[in-house]
């Protein structure tokens, strides 16, 4: 059903590695994103709750900046640092072919 | 379209005539149902997205009725169709082991596509995926699949405990799973669906702001100036849109490959 003919090995395994890169940075950025979002509501909804409980409204931006806090932190630690020991890995899964 | 917009269509709405700019707005997404069935009106963008998958299950069909091993007419098209989507949405992201998605990638690719280019069709002329209601179905179905398969392979516990990945410290844990579960059921599905929903509402807007600017300031004046500015840059946000809509349905599509290949994994 290939009907572009198998073309050099190389040009495959370059576009593959290309196309593999793509969709795991869209997944990523998008990632990244739900992560922000998610950490300041989280944080937000507790520092609310928490501040309605002890008359403190000031608790909910508190708790929207702690959550932003953490996300950033998870983040760093998730695409920079576990990402940074895992790159050999991925690297070689790029370089293959699995047509 | 309704209201201002179709006086304008009518009639010698221009500048200098008295009239004011018929602002677009929310009112040029909403329509008039053709008919009623009990409470429910059947409109032009659910006419549109069954129009869209008719033309996917059409084409498919027509293109793969009697295969040949050396693909002739419409079967080229078909093939190059099919081997589009596994070579750069679907293999990227889960391998050979997701050829068996391919059908699920492939009908949810198009049918996507087909419901945005509507836009840029004469007469059609209106992205389905502009109203969200035709987005979060589509949302839904992704994310049941997602989360069976993860539940499937993984199992309820294993998939749940998953979503932190491996050598977070244990105490990180306990301030994570708010983060994680919030992200996981609520925000992701959310960008999901919202992404493309907003790409195509906000695409459709454009077009229709600088199309009725562009008959608004027709007139013999000075507006005829800026009726050529306004025509210029409703052909380059038809352009523009024509990239658009096939860039939100491969985003799509592409997200729903990596959601699958993580439920499929240990880790994600």
């Amino acid at each position: 059903m290939n009907g572009r003919g198998d073309g050099a090995p190389a040009e495959i395994s370059r576009r593959t590695a290309a196309a593999q890169g793509r969709a795991e940075g869209l997944n990523v950025g998008w990632t990244v994103f739900s992560y922000l979002l998610a950490g300041m509501a989280a944080y937000g909804a507790i520092g609310w709750l928490i501040g309605r409980a002890v008359h403190v409204p000031v608790l909910l931006p508190v708790g929207m900046l702690v959550g932003l806090a953490i996300s950033i932190g998870f983040i760093i630690y998730r695409y920079g640092v576990q990402a940074a020991t895992t790159q050999p890995r991925t690297s070689a899964k790029a370089q293959g072919d699995d047509r | 379209m309704t209201g201002d917009v179709s006086a304008l269509a009518s009639g010698g709405c221009h500048i200098f005539s008295g009239c004011g700019f018929p602002a677009p707005g929310l009112r040029d997404f909403e329509w008039k149902p053709f008919f009623t069935i009990g409470s429910v009106g059947f409109t032009k963008p659910m006419l549109l997205a069954i129009l869209a998958a008719l033309v996917v299950i059409v084409f498919f069909w027509v293109a793969f009725r009697s295969p040949k091993l050396v693909p002739r007419g419409i079967q080229n098209i078909g093939e190059v169709a099919i081997l589009g989507v596994r070579d750069q949405i679907l293999r990227p992201s889960l391998g050979r082991r997701g050829d068996s998605y391919l059908p699920f990638l492939v009908s949810l690719f198009f049918f996507i596509y087909i419901m945005n280019v509507m836009e840029l069709i004469p007469i059609l002329q209106f992205p389905v995926t502009s109203r969200i209601g035709f987005v979060w179905p589509m949302v839904f179905i992704v994310y049941f699949l997602y989360l069976y398969l993860g539940v499937k392979n993984q199992g309820a516990w294993g998939y749940l405990k998953n979503m932190i990945p491996p050598g977070v410290p244990a105490p990180i844990y306990v301030i994570l799973v708010p983060v994680e579960l919030l992200r996981f059921f609520v925000f992701q599905p959310f960008t999901l669906g919202v992404r493309l929903f907003g790409n195509m509402f906000a695409g459709h807007l454009l077009l229709t702001i600088f199309t009725i600017a562009t008959w608004y300031l027709l007139s013999l004046s000075v507006g005829l100036i800026y009726a050529a500015g306004s025509f210029a840059l409703a052909i380059f946000v038809f352009l523009l849109e024509t990239l658009v809509t096939l860039l939100q349905a491969f985003i799509f599509t592409t997200l729903t490959a990596t959601y699958i290949a993580s439920s499929l994994e240990a880790s994600h």
